[in-house]
């Protein structure tokens, strides 16, 4: 008997084969597809929120991008880099989950729920700057702020008094869309997790990764949607070395 | 999954990096002094690419089945359509002046 088909046997053994596959192959090509079906649905939640912010950045053009400067981009950046690490690890994850090797599958699921972590607590205290900094609509948020002439940038005109209320539209963007991402990297963070304690128990084998690789699409999919919310968000505006407020 | 070939660890740690750089690059094309739309529409296009070597990689769009990439496309097609004749609406609204209401 050749290797393979063992391990699919064994791995029958502790997860049945659903009575609709003809193997566990077909299983998993199933799963994953039915993942790939969920992604496509998440690409227009997301795409109507990135129309709508595409449609009144092309309305309002320079509110938007004084507004996006006030974003701190020094973090947006950085988390950006948080989760494309984080990518690498969860793939890795997946490759050794399907070489069968548990030390290196629960190292690459802990690194990566741990980046993920990462992530949160820098947008959490991004957040905390954005409440100091008075960018939150509704309840900290000053009028004068925006359209008073000091502190300008040389040849930057004052921003009008007609222009706020298009300032508080993006940050209603901002808020809605990150917060939207941020919630999605807390599912992701709990479906990780919950792989981390099974991986540990010896669930997966060569022959059965597949909740392994169908979490593994959802994590990518949350990184590819934080790769463009970083241009849509942090970077509107031309930056100087004096937007690098960090603190 | 799939019996085809799969990429190696150094393929991924190789893409890891070109998405840190394309990163890097991002955000350095925002302190050029140019208009507004033009920091999106390159920022855009720099995240098509990042996002095409996730899927491609990442998410092994590329040894996956041709049923995946049936999916892959109809999500594709289902964003343009929704991205266009959503842009459609809202920019061409003012070519109409006579329809009261509008």
């Amino acid at each position: 008997m050749r290797l393979r088909d063992e391990l699919d046997q064994t791995a029958v053994v502790f997860h049945p084969l659903e009575e609709q596959y003809r193997n566990l192959e077909e299983q998993h090509e199933a799963g994953a597809l039915g993942m790939w079906v969920f992604l496509a649905t998440e690409v227009m939640f997301f795409g109507a929120l990135f129309l709508g912010l595409g449609a009144y950045h092309i309305l309002y053009g320079p509110a938007f991008e004084k507004a996006s400067e006030k974003l701190n981009w020094v973090i947006g950046g950085l988390n950006t880099i948080v989760l494309l690490v984080s990518s690498l690890f969860m793939v890795l994850a997946v490759h050794y989950a399907k070489l069968g090797n548990r030390k290196h599958l629960t190292l690459f699921l802990a690194l990566t729920a741990l980046l993920g972590g990462a992530f949160l607590v820098l947008k959490g205290f991004e957040y905390y700057t954005d409440y100091r900094d008075n960018l939150i609509p509704g309840w900290r948020f000053d009028d004068q702020e925006w359209t008073k002439k000091e502190g300008l940038k040389e040849g930057e005109p004052p921003l009008a008094p007609e222009d706020v209320p298009h300032v508080k539209l993006f940050l209603i963007f901002y808020w809605v869309m990150t917060a939207l991402h941020g919630v999605h990297v807390t599912v992701g963070i709990i479906a990780v997790l919950v792989l981390l304690v099974l991986a540990r128990r010896g669930t997966f084998t060569p022959a059965y990764y597949s909740p392994v690789d169908v979490t593994a699409l959802y994590w990518h999919f949350v990184d590819i949607v934080w790769i463009f919310l970083l241009p849509m968000l942090y970077l509107l505006g031309t930056h100087t070395l004096a937007d690098l407020h960090i603190l | 999954m799939t019996e085809k070939h799969t990429p190696s660890v150094t393929t991924y740690v190789v893409v890891c990096a070109l998405l840190i750089v394309f990163t890097v690059l991002t955000v350095t094309v925002s302190f050029f002094d140019l208009p507004g739309i033009w920091h999106v529409i390159i920022g855009l296009c720099i995240g098509a690419v990042k996002g095409a070597l996730v899927v491609l990689f990442f998410m092994h769009a590329l040894v996956s089945s041709r049923v995946t990439w049936i999916v892959i496309s109809v999500a594709c097609s289902w964003l343009l359509l929704l991205l266009v004749l959503g842009m459609t609406d809202y920019f061409t609204r003012g070519l109409i002046p006579l329809m009261t209401g509008h």
